[in-house]
């Protein structure tokens, strides 16, 4: 998820008069991802209560509405809602991330035939320009949109439609409140209509509004979305860190101030991060990883063309006592920047690993690790430089053969010493599905 | 498979190939001069898979569809974006369960069909929340 910073900054305001209330904005969001996707292929699961777990089995990351109903909290640990889980007969996932990207790949897809403009947000999320369609006529395309995507993918939707991103996020919100009378569809088009929904949206349920930022305007005794709305521009400048605060007013006015960027393919950072299945205490454990995690990202990297400067590595060392909440953990890290931006592994493991052993402390216990690549450029050893060595180039071929080799064999046949042959870092994944859409061998089956 | 009618607006999937798919001629051992000829390979996935985002491979077993060629452990292509399974094979979903069989709608009336001897019809209760058609088999991957 993006800070509220990032969000706003990102964007330039595109509002131009003549153009305001003609524009409009679909967030479609699918309806508890994780889950929806376990069940595409378990018909026993449907109308059922599914959990699927993090990473490492540790956090409930996803609920369908049935386990809400029983109470259990989003990003609780496990161990805490397992008696409720048991007692229910909850079904339990761990994540099965192969699976859920591919069938996010199929939603976006189906949106892209649907919309001329769709802009991925998230994994689960989307934003689409319904510029030009007639205000009769949306409800019905919001409800082709909600049937399509389900239909064809077998993941359920809602949709929020609004003349601004901040409005449809909170649209959605309504749809999702009420599934059963909105039909998980809400359009938010007319001054009334917006009006009843922001009176009925606390400021911590906006979209961008952070808990610090929320904090601050509860301070000030602005507690609905529309009272936000109705503070002047000129005061958000002053007091809610200038033309960002003042972008959010708009936004609630139904002005659109955030332009809709270009689809997210490619990444200005590219990070690879892991809980260990167990924690690490050796320091050769500690620098497979990485190195695995180097190769994962710089894999990452390369299907984007590009190649970074910076190379980043954290370790998080395990906690004394077991933490009550989910908490990220105390981390520590170190960065260096090349001299020239990079796509090439073995440019990546060694920096990476030197890193690793300065970070690494005898005797600690590392519960978790990462790699960022951040400073990307396009990477220009693809055409090949003239001015740059042969090697570069024969080095960029082996990357590819390397891609290739692993792409269509899939389970990282060709790695780099470095990355180790035991693994016993892994992350544990006791109750994976199938990878149903990306695993010849774990099909589903039918009979 | 035309004039069959898919949910909505038709899917216009993009053929995402570059010219470097496309093998040039001194590549072969032709001469330049035959480089003009030159054009991608056929691909399996262009006639098999109508709509890529709706479209599944599921694994068969059991002989439920031997009748159709369908057999134990073949793969089968499966659709969710057509719209009217009447006659066609089907993956459907009844009590929780994933079968493949032939379906038939008369009226009112919904069977499941096998194509063995072995197993009889199913008749399905149309009100019934437990039963659903999860997608149209479109083609089958059976090894000789």
């Amino acid at each position: 998820m993006m800070t509220a910073s990032s969000i706003l900054h990102t964007a330039n305001p595109v509002s131009s008069p003549e153009k305001e209330g003609r524009q409009l904005f679909a967030i479609v969001d699918c309806n508890s991802f994780y889950c929806s996707c376990e069940r595409v292929f378990r018909p026993d699961l449907w109308n059922k209560p599914v959990v699927v777990l993090s990473n490492n089995d540790g956090c409930i990351v996803s609920r369908s509405d049935e386990a809400k109903r029983l109470g259990i909290g989003m990003a609780g640990p496990y161990f805490q809602a397992k008696h409720v889980i048991e007692r229910n007969g909850v079904a339990v996932f761990s994540s099965n991330y192969h699976l859920y990207g591919d069938m996010s790949w199929r939603v976006m897809e189906t949106l892209r035939s649907l919309a001329p403009v769709v802009e991925v947000y998230s994994v689960d999320e989307a934003f689409l320009s319904l510029d030009g369609i007639g205000a009769a006529d949306l409800q019905s395309y919001a409800r082709h949109i909600r049937d399509t995507v389900e239909q064809w993918t077998g993941v359920s939707v809602s949709v929020g439609v609004a003349p601004t991103r901040t409005l449809a996020k909170i649209a959605n919100h309504m749809a999702k409140k009420n599934k059963q009378a909105t039909g998980c569809v809400h359009i938010m088009q007319t001054g009334e209509e917006q009006r009843t929904a922001l009176q009925q949206t606390r400021v911590t349920d906006i979209w961008g509004v952070g808990r610090a930022y929320a904090d601050k305007l509860l301070n000030w005794g602005i507690s609905s979305a529309w009272d936000l709305r109705n503070m002047p521009p000129e005061w958000a400048y002053r007091n809610l860190g200038g033309v960002v605060g003042a972008r959010l007013i708009r936004e609630l006015r139904g002005e659109p101030s955030l332009a809709m960027k270009d689809e997210l393919t490619e990444k200005r950072m590219i990070a690879t991060t892991r809980m260990f299945g167990q924690p690490v205490t050796a320091l050769n454990d500690l620098k497979e990883a990485v190195a695995t995690y180097i190769s994962r990202a710089a894999e990452k990297l390369r299907r984007q063309q590009g190649a970074a400067k910076v190379i980043t590595v954290f370790v998080v060392p395990k906690e004394a006592a077991q933490p009550r909440a989910y908490q990220p953990g105390h981390s520590l890290s170190a960065h260096v920047t090349l001299p020239t931006a990079t796509s090439l592994t073995h440019e990546l493991i060694k920096p990476a690993l030197t890193m690793t052993e300065g970070l690494f402390e005898e005797g600690r216990a590392y519960k978790k690790a990462g790699v960022m690549l951040s400073g990307l450029a396009p990477d220009g050893s693809i055409q090949g430089s003239l001015f740059s060595p042969g090697t570069k180039n024969a080095h960029r071929y082996l990357m590819d053969a390397v891609d290739n080799v692993n792409f269509s064999m899939r389970d990282d046949v060709l790695k780099f010493g470095s990355s180790g042959i035991q693994k016993n870092w892994k992350m544990r994944q006791e109750l994976r599905s199938g990878r149903y859409t990306t695993r010849w061998e774990e099909l589903r089956e039918v009979r | 498979m035309q004039g069959e009618i898919f949910h909505g607006s038709a899917y216009r999937g993009s053929k995402q190939f570059s010219q470097h798919d496309v093998q040039t001629a001194n590549a072969t051992g032709f001469t330049a001069a035959a480089d003009d000829y030159m054009e991608r390979g056929v691909d399996l996935n262009e006639q098999l898979v109508r709509n890529k985002p709706a479209t599944f491979f599921l694994r068969v077993r059991g002989d439920a569809m031997t009748g159709a060629g369908i057999h134990d452990g073949d793969v089968v292509i499966v659709d969710r974006s057509i719209k009217n399974p009447a006659g066609r094979v089907v993956i459907a979903t009844l009590n929780g369960e994933m079968l493949i069989r032939r379906f038939e709608k008369n009226f009112n009336k919904i069977r499941l069909l096998p194509e063995t001897s072995r197993l009889s019809p199913i008749d399905v209760d149309p009100s019934g929340a437990d039963f659903s058609v999860w997608g149209v088999v479109t083609y089958v991957i059976h090894s000789l």
